[in-house]
């Protein structure tokens, strides 16, 4: 049998495909037979082209007719007509729409405030090429005979020199730290707070873009400076600064500009203004673990050093500490991880990534109320709109259809949500930046990623608040809703009272989440630490700043009535972090006790008005003796506090006129009792101040009568004394308010949320029960024609909503007061919980839920029935 | 005015209809146009214009038998309508008038 030839396959499939269904039979058939005749005549392959040619000249207007086509524009044309529905439907309640948006702006905006914040926090450090291979180094020591131990990032100068020499993982060692520099800007000194020591190896570990200068050679040997753009403009304009030489420090060392770097990041774990060569540090570079001020990050070959380094340094230190009576130990914290996971602040202030989640939770808790309301209000409405959707179930709308209608209207609503929401988180970054302290760019808002977070938050809206509504709507029956005796089901009503009630529970959450935290903040603020902090203010008058400089100051201070007393300390009472080991001379010499020092002079006691148990303050005298012109032996004398006597085993009288042992032996001349000399996240601990000559700070106490002219006198004094070091100020109250800085934040930001919480719900249900209780104008009005009274009737109509209400605080408050029992216990020193936040947090919430729903029901009572019953 | 349009092209598928009378559809009156005209004619046009003009309503179709040659596919026969033929009269009636219109004069004029 001869092989059947038929024509292009493809071209055939083509013209199927195109052409309309009432012409294709008659014209495939021409098509064929025409090709039948050519291929008989002229041969197949003439053919081919011939037919292959008159399809083509087939596809014209007039022949082509897609199939389904009137299925096609019949969904263009219902997707226009469900628009123009939902823009009518939401143009005709405008009460609900504006809920509705208000609800939704509000909370997308909170939404997007809080991503774009955390977004930042995540950002830090990300663009490290190498993060993924460099370690902070933390250090642990404890004394021998001692329990507790110290930990850190405090290292010393030899760990990176003997880290990169005796492991091979380890590439570079990078030692850096940064301090305040007084440097001279146009011939008057200026203190820069972000002055940074770092190693030359800096360049092979981290990210930089140098403007100017090499960076293999800008900070090799001592005295070199590398600029950021800023600061190069702001010491030297428009002139090239490399080169040239700049002043640096108390004793003006002459530094070598050699390079010009862009402005480093701000999403950074470490910024700085001044990169400066560590060798400059010169004499402080000795061989000890000891001396432990600096940060150390070690540039591994790759990640996996992390998991060998962690079995190798333990050992080899355990050999190198053997002589030195202390255990010490190192050990790496991934540097990606720092930011976020590290308990240790180093250059920046670290963010617990515990308060991102809660962050994260609260944006989560406001979008939940978002939506409820949405899902209650539509349900609510559903009776307006169950003709609607019976009429078009009659003209045939499939329920897939309906669905997808309604769920078409939240799209609309969420949508031009989003768009507000945008506009105003615009108008509210500054503001918002200002509380949490931070520099979010708006520019991130933008980015592609945020855009589509934006989008899945419109589309996941749109979804979960549209899906239930447009479930129940699609699912009514045409016949029970056209005959007219259609109301709310069982399970609607259910829904909405359930969703009512997890609002305020909420609500109620967050009330009480809000005044805990407050309850903290203010007892932090008030608490009695043991010393005064009123009145005082704190200057940095130079470590090693002449005694006899300091004293003419301290004199020509106090002879201003204003001035109550002036003090040379080390460290201001807010924060002593100072570690010293104390021992008696009478004990075997390396059972030391762990205990913080702080250098100080005969007024320290009265500055700060700690109170003395036994024994007497510091003399005049007993500070000179710590003074040496050339070198005398120095005498030493200490008071310590209550719990360090009893470290020694000696009651406050006891300890006085024994002889004990820090750095130097001394005399305790006096006890005083215990104070809060750190945060009260930490317990109480032993203290010990010593006699000195020397110290960092000049604490000055004032009458507070006339700060300002106080002030002006103290900074006239200054310059005339000092005039080489910077005059700068802080009162000694704000530095402790510093100090918690994150739970301050924490509570302005829970403050802020919790308030927009609140407000959303109490919008939830003011709409609901505007809806509720119209449905029920004609019972109300039947009510009255029988003689209720308006009382009754607001009873009626209220006491439904407050029930729920209080089961909502009924299940809101133990979790409330649970969760935030757990969050108090990181505190050692903190309120219980007080029962008086769950009273205050139910009186508000009923309060709020009694006015928003009496409004509408006070409508209602006082309605004249004749109008709501004259109709039908 | 216009009350019949007919183009040019549809007048000759028109005429052709005609011509064939029983046996007009699309690969018949393509090769009779070809054959008498003397030009090629391509499906596609074809095909258009029988579609507008049946729309118009001067041609009406049926559906006719099939063969193998024609992969069992039925034929779409043609024939004009009574409009149809009112419209191919007005045509041609139209034309008659121009010509007879045209002066003696116009013809005896040497054009070279």
């Amino acid at each position: 049998m001869q092989k059947e030839i038929k024509p292009p396959r493809l071209f055939l499939q083509f013209f199927r495909w195109f052409c309309s269904e009432e012409l294709l039979d008659s014209i495939e058939g021409d098509l064929v037979e025409l090709y039948h005749e050519r291929l008989k005549k002229e041969g197949e392959l003439k053919a081919d082209i011939k037919f292959i040619w008159d399809v083509l000249l087939l596809f014209r207007p007039g022949i082509i007719g897609i199939k389904n086509k009137e299925y096609k524009t019949n969904h263009i044309d219902m997707f226009r007509n469900n628009l123009k529905i939902a823009r009518r439907t939401l143009w005709k309640n405008k009460t609900s729409t504006v809920i509705n948006m208000l609800g939704l702006s509000i909370g997308i905006t909170s939404c997007l405030l809080i991503a774009l914040f955390i977004n930042h926090e995540m950002s830090y450090d990300t663009f490290q090429p190498n993060a993924k291979r460099i370690g902070r180094v933390v250090m642990e020591y404890s004394f021998l005979g001692s329990e507790e131990s110290e930990k850190g990032t405090f290292t010393s100068t030899k760990v990176a020199p003997v880290f990169s020499s005796t492991f091979p993982e380890v590439e570079k060692g990078i030692r850096m730290s940064k301090s305040a520099a007084i440097l001279q800007l146009q011939g008057s000194p200026v203190t820069e707070p972000d002055f940074m020591y770092a190693d030359s190896t800096f360049f092979d570990a981290f990210a930089f873009t140098m403007v100017q200068g090499n960076a293999k050679t800008a900070l090799n040997g001592p005295n070199k400076v590398v600029l950021t753009e800023s600061m190069a403009k702001k010491y030297y304009g428009d002139s090239d600064p490399v080169g040239q030489g700049l002043e640096i420090g108390e004793d003006k060392t002459m530094y070598e500009v050699t390079g010009v770097m862009e402005d480093y990041p701000y999403n950074s774990q470490f910024r700085f203004d001044f990169l400066a060569s560590f060798s400059s540090l010169g004499q402080n570079q000795n061989n000890t673990y000891w001396n432990a001020n600096y940060t150390t990050y070690l540039l591994l070959q790759d990640q996996n050093s992390f998991g060998s380094l962690a079995e190798k340094i333990p050992p080899f230190m355990e050999k190198e500490s053997a002589e030195i009576g202390a255990n010490v130990n190192f050990t790496l914290e991934p540097f990606d991880r720092v930011h976020l996971h590290s308990p240790y602040s180093d250059f920046v202030p670290n963010t617990s990534i515990d308060y991102l989640y809660m962050l994260a939770g609260v944006a989560f808790l406001i979008l939940v109320i978002v939506c409820f309301t949405y899902i209650n209000l539509s349900t609510a409405k559903s009776v307006e709109r169950a003709k609607e959707v019976g009429i078009r179930k009659v003209s045939g709308a499939e329920p897939s259809q309906l669905f997808w209608q309604f769920i078409g209207e939240s799209f609309l609503l969420s949508g031009l949500s989003v768009l507000v929401s945008i506009v105003l988180v615009y108008l509210f970054l500054p503001g918002f930046n200002n509380l949490i302290n931070r520099q979010l760019q708006l520019d991130d808002l933008l980015s592609p990623v945020f855009i589509g977070f934006a989008l899945s938050l419109v589309l996941m809206l749109s979804l979960i608040a549209g899906a239930y509504p447009a479930l129940i709507l699609s699912r009514f029956q045409p016949m029970k809703v056209l005959k007219g005796v259609f109301k709310n089901t069982d399970s609607a009503k259910w829904l909405q009272q359930s969703l009512t009630v997890f609002q305020f529970g909420i609500s109620v959450f967050l009330i009480i989440a809000t005044l805990i935290v407050q309850g903290q903040l203010n007892f932090i603020q008030s608490r009695d630490l043991g010393y005064d902090r009123e009145h005082i203010v704190s200057f940095p008058v130079g470590w090693s700043t002449d005694f006899q400089k300091v004293n003419t100051l301290k004199k020509e201070l106090k002879s201003n009535s204003q001035i109550l007393e002036v003090s040379r300390t080390g460290s201001s009472p807010v924060s002593i972090y100072s570690g010293y080991s104390m021992n008696l001379p009478t004990r075997p010499e390396n059972e030391v006790i762990a205990v913080n020092g702080n250098p100080v002079d005969e007024n320290f006691i009265q500055v700060t008005g700690l109170e003395l148990l036994a024994g007497s303050n510091f003399t005049e005298q007993q500070v000179r003796q710590t003074y040496s012109e050339g070198d005398d032996d120095l005498t030493f004398n200490y008071i310590i506090t209550e719990s360090a006597a009893a470290k020694f085993g000696w009651s406050p009288e006891e300890a006085v006129g024994k002889e004990m042992i820090l750095n130097d032996q001394g005399t305790v001349v006096g006890v005083i009792k215990d104070f809060h000399f750190q945060s009260l996240r930490n317990d109480i601990q032993p203290l010990v101040l010593f006699t000195a000559s020397w110290g960092g700070r000049l604490l000055v106490k004032i009458n507070g009568e006339n700060i300002p002219e106080t002030l002006d006198f103290i900074e006239k004094t200054w310059n005339k004394v000092l005039p080489e070091m910077p005059y700068s100020y802080k009162f000694l109250d704000e530095d402790y308010t510093r100090m918690y800085q994150s739970e301050m934040q924490l509570g302005k930001i829970m403050n802020l949320f919790s308030t927009i919480a609140i407000i959303l719900a109490c919008l939830g249900l003011f709409g609901l029960s505007s809806y509720l209780i119209q449905q029920r104008l004609k019972e109300v009005s039947i009510r009255k024609v029988l003689g209720a009274s308006t009382f009754q009737i607001l009873n009626i109509l209220s006491g439904s909503f407050v029930r729920l209400v209080f089961l909502a605080i009924l299940i809101a408050s133990p979790i409330a007061y649970w969760a935030m029992s757990l969050w108090l216990d990181d505190f050692v020193f903190h309120i219980s919980a007080p029962w008086w936040a769950v009273a205050v947090a139910a009186g508000v919430t009923l309060a709020i839920g009694l006015l928003t729903s009496g409004v509408h029901g006070i409508k209602a009572a006082l309605s004249n029935p004749v109008k709501n019953l004259k109709s039908e | 005015m216009k009350k019949y349009q007919l183009g040019e092209f549809e007048e000759v598928v028109m005429l052709t209809v005609g011509v064939l009378f029983n046996e007009a559809y699309g690969v018949s009156i393509k090769k009779e146009i070809e054959n008498r005209l003397d030009r090629s004619v391509s499906v596609g046009a074809l095909q258009t214009a029988l579609k507008r003009l049946e729309e118009k309503g001067y041609l009406k179709s049926r559906e006719g038998e099939s063969n193998q040659e024609r992969a069992g596919r039925p034929k779409k026969y043609f024939q004009i309508t009574a409009l149809g033929r009112e419209a191919m009269y007005f045509t041609r009636q139209t034309r008659e008038e121009l010509w007879n219109s045209i002066p003696e004069v116009a013809w005896k004029l040497k054009l070279t």
